[in-house]
């Protein structure tokens, strides 16, 4: 703190416009003190404290800290866009008529050999560096240390969207019933947590464009797509930094 | 004395009217004036606390033209808007006050009584865009998460509201050395409370218009130019209201603030161009945005309002008074006040209209989005401003112009 | 002479006006069925006509051997699905691992034109 007791009575002065330059100098010494002030917003924000670094699809690390790991690797090139999985997705979690959970993107390229159309379903990627996660002022949303799904605690939302804004994948949306952002919970709370092993979306595909399931189960389909060096494998946005935890492929 | 007062008003009053659009000017001397600006800032008031009540009744996502990609919408600009203007007349009140540049001296006690509030304006208009603001009373108190800009935003705004007030309160019962102490306080959580309203925008990777170390110092240069012109343009009009002749330390204090006028407009001019020149070399979304502004559908918006009124104008204008021709540097001063309104209109919309899945060349994402304001969003904006206008007009009367022995 | 040229004029327009009519009969998009939009088990898969006869296929190609005459009956099938393709039947025909045409289990959504599709397409194509 100050490290000089200001005399304030002591003070010989006639000018009251002029602060000298002794007192000036004090509130200066403050500036160090000061200084974490500026810089704590800004920097425990830039370091995530949501996981460490891991697992887009060039760095491999093999430090999965959820158990089980939830992942989904899209099949582009068999989404048919039949939105069974839409259909499904609002009956299993009760989302409202004007928002949704997952959507599929439709591209085409005119130009191209042979097939000219694309299908691609996009929901929430339960990001391992989530910037959602990251500018919620009252963790009403966080990673889940267990599954590493982005979860949402409605009751502590105070609807400022920054996580609307922050997200890269346009996952969420506001849901007026509840007064609180919703989102994909991986269908955690409706099929997950009793006892289901895949999400609505992922067991009603007819052409299994979604796969699910553990990414820290060596054994499973979305471990052994996304370790094999033989398949193209990548993920939407990289150049966000959010660190997705769905992968695309095709084949 | 008072009586004198009224009677040259009166006449001031009539001869007024007779003048034209400088009588309307004119006509604010008198008490007639003064009373119609004091209800007009009432009813604007009572309007928005009645649109955003039924907004809220009927569902925000309704009542304001806001949409699932586009959530932040007018109410979030003009908050920014007032928010940055505060800590800008902050800024050029510690000039004189805290830091002792004697020239700064008289125009510090009314721009530290309008920082405090232009800020209660912008919580005002934000307390309607927040679906849930007593949640954010409770949750954001016991439930805090220091990695989040907008939490530390939001309280360190809180603890510079306080200190404000508080620096105020001393001024006014002449007890300037403590005041100043405050003072220092209000402009360390000021700076900080509002380099990270730059940051909520700054450390959104996902949106590349955003995305950056810019907005954070932009913010603050910025802030510094809103200051200067709001409190050019207040002191001013305040020395209309009162009905009386500046003195010459008054006029000195306007001079050299139209100088921290120049020199913060230059800043944010050589700011801008770089910004849009790096920014060709980013990725499509990026270009899209920037030819929005330049070209595109909010063209108007960057070189008339932005660009022209709020700030190449001014600066001209601010060069060629020297200083000292009253009536340039007030033009300036409004002109600014109203093209930096449309400034942070831009940044926040213009950010958002590109949607995140632009550079995938899906069907669904490949035009832009837009945005228009609901009736709603206007008439809370407009009570903003009538609550600055309000608590401005009768702070000239309670404080009796905001004068001091420093002054 | 300005009336004789007139009549040629008139002449000449009419001839090509029965020309066209001709060939505009030939390349005509509702020739033998136009666009087939089938929204059964899925929405929904594209056939067209115009692409398949533009390849030298005529009528008796697939009806009524694979294809009924009537548009959309096939939907009603039960093993009108991927199977049943893979099995070789409708579409299977041709669409087979070493058949005439690209495999069923490759290029998806080169036929499944799906939910937009549907959308997209005008009334009558469709149920």
């Amino acid at each position: 703190m100050i490290t000089k007791k200001i005399n304030i009575e002591g003070m010989k002065r006639e000018n009251p416009d002029i602060i000298p330059s002794l007192e000036r100098r004090d509130f200066l010494k403050l500036g160090l003190l000061i200084t974490g002030v500026f810089a704590g917003g800004s920097i425990l924000s830039a370091t995530s404290i949501v996981g460490k670094a891991f697992a887009s699809t060039r760095e491999f690390t093999e430090q999965y800290p959820y158990k089980p790991h939830y992942s989904m690797v899209v099949h582009q090139d068999r989404c048919i866009d039949c939105e069974l999985c839409m259909t499904a997705c609002v009956k299993t979690n009760n989302v409202p008529t004007y928002g949704y959970r997952t959507q599929i993107l439709e591209r085409v390229d005119r130009k191209a050999v042979e097939r000219t159309r694309e299908f691609i379903p996009v929901l929430c990627n339960q990001c391992n560096n989530p910037p959602c996660v990251v500018g919620c002022p009252t963790k009403a949303t966080y990673k889940n240390s267990k599954t590493g799904i982005v979860t949402m605690e409605s009751k502590k939302c105070i609807g400022c969207k920054t996580c609307m804004a922050a997200c890269p994948y346009n996952a969420r949306y506001f849901n007026e019933e509840t007064r609180a952002v919703d989102k994909c919970d991986f269908c955690f709370n409706s099929r997950l947590s009793k006892g289901e092993k895949l999400t609505a979306c992922a067991e009603v595909c007819p052409a299994k464009a979604r796969i699910f399931g553990d990414l820290s189960d060596s054994g499973s389909e979305v471990f052994r797509t996304v370790h094999n060096l033989e398949k193209t494998v990548w993920v939407l946005r990289p150049e966000a930094g959010a660190k997705p935890n769905v992968f695309y492929t095709k084949g | 004395m008072a009586e004198d007062v009224t009677k040259t008003a009166d006449a001031a009053v009539l001869t007024g009217w007779r003048a034209g659009t400088a009588g309307v000017l004119q006509s604010l001397q008198g008490t007639r004036g003064y009373y119609a600006a004091l209800i007009i800032s009432g009813l604007l008031l009572l309007a928005a606390v009645a649109a955003g009540v039924h907004a809220q009744y009927v569902g925000t996502m309704h009542a304001y033209g806001a949409s699932r990609e586009v959530p932040w919408g007018i109410l979030i600009s003009t908050y920014v808007f007032f928010v940055v203007t505060s800590t800008g007349l902050c800024l050029v009140s510690s000039i004189g006050h805290v830091f002792g540049v004697k020239d700064f001296m008289p125009i510090a006690k009314r721009a530290i009584f309008l920082s405090i509030m232009t800020i209660v304006a912008g919580f005002f208009v934000i307390a309607f865009e927040i679906e849930n603001p007593f949640r954010m009373a409770i949750y954001n108190v016991i439930s805090p998460n220091f990695t989040s800009n907008i939490w530390w935003m939001g309280t360190l705004y809180g603890a510079y509201m306080f200190f404000m007030a508080v620096e105020f309160t001393f001024l006014v019962i002449n007890k300037p050395r403590i005041a100043t102490i405050i003072g220092f306080m209000g402009v360390v959580a000021g700076i900080a409370a509002h380099s990270n309203l730059g940051a909520v925008f700054g450390m959104l990777h996902g949106r590349e218009f955003w995305y950056g170390p810019y907005m954070p110092i932009y913010f603050i240069a910025s802030a510094m130019m809103s200051g200067a012109a709001t409190i050019i343009f207040f002191t001013w009009l305040a020395y209309k209201v009162n009905g009386q002749k500046m003195d010459a330390l008054m006029k000195k204090a306007l001079q050299v603030t139209t100088k921290v006028g120049i020199l913060l407009i230059s800043v944010i001019l050589f700011f801008t161009a770089w910004k849009f020149i790096t920014g060709f070399v980013g990725g499509e979304a990026k270009t899209a945005a920037l030819e929005m502004l330049l070209t595109g559908s909010y063209a108007f918006n960057f070189w008339g309002l932005e660009v022209a009124a709020g700030m190449v104008i001014p600066l001209a204008l601010f060069i060629l008074s020297r200083g000292q021709n009253l009536k340039m540097i007030v033009t300036a001063s409004a002109l600014m006040i109203f093209g930096i309104f449309f400034m942070r209109y831009d940044l926040v919309i213009v950010g958002q209209l590109v949607p995140v899945y632009y550079e995938m060349g899906v069907n669904e994402y490949s035009q832009l989005l837009s945005y228009t304001p609901s009736a709603h969003e206007i008439l809370i904006v407009l009570g903003g401003m009538g609550f600055v206008g309000l608590t401005f007009l009768l702070g000239e009367k309670v404080f009796g112009g905001h004068k001091s022995e420093i002054h | 002479m300005k009336q004789i040229s007139v009549l040629i004029l008139i002449l000449a327009v009419a001839m090509m006006m029965t020309v066209y009519e001709g060939r505009s009969i030939a390349e005509d998009e509702t020739v033998g069925g136009g666009e087939i939009i089938y929204s059964k088990p899925v929405k929904s898969v594209l056939f067209s006509h115009k692409s398949h006869a533009a390849m030298g296929l005529d009528c008796n190609a697939c009806h009524e051997k694979i294809f009924q005459m009537e548009a959309l009956s096939a939907q009603n099938k039960a093993d009108f699905n991927m199977k049943g393709l893979y099995d070789k039947k409708y579409c299977g025909s041709c669409h087979a691992k070493d058949g005439m045409a690209f495999a069923s289990d490759t290029q998806c959504a080169r036929c499944h034109i799906g939910t937009k599709g549907f959308n997209k397409a005008p009334k009558q194509v469709k149920k």
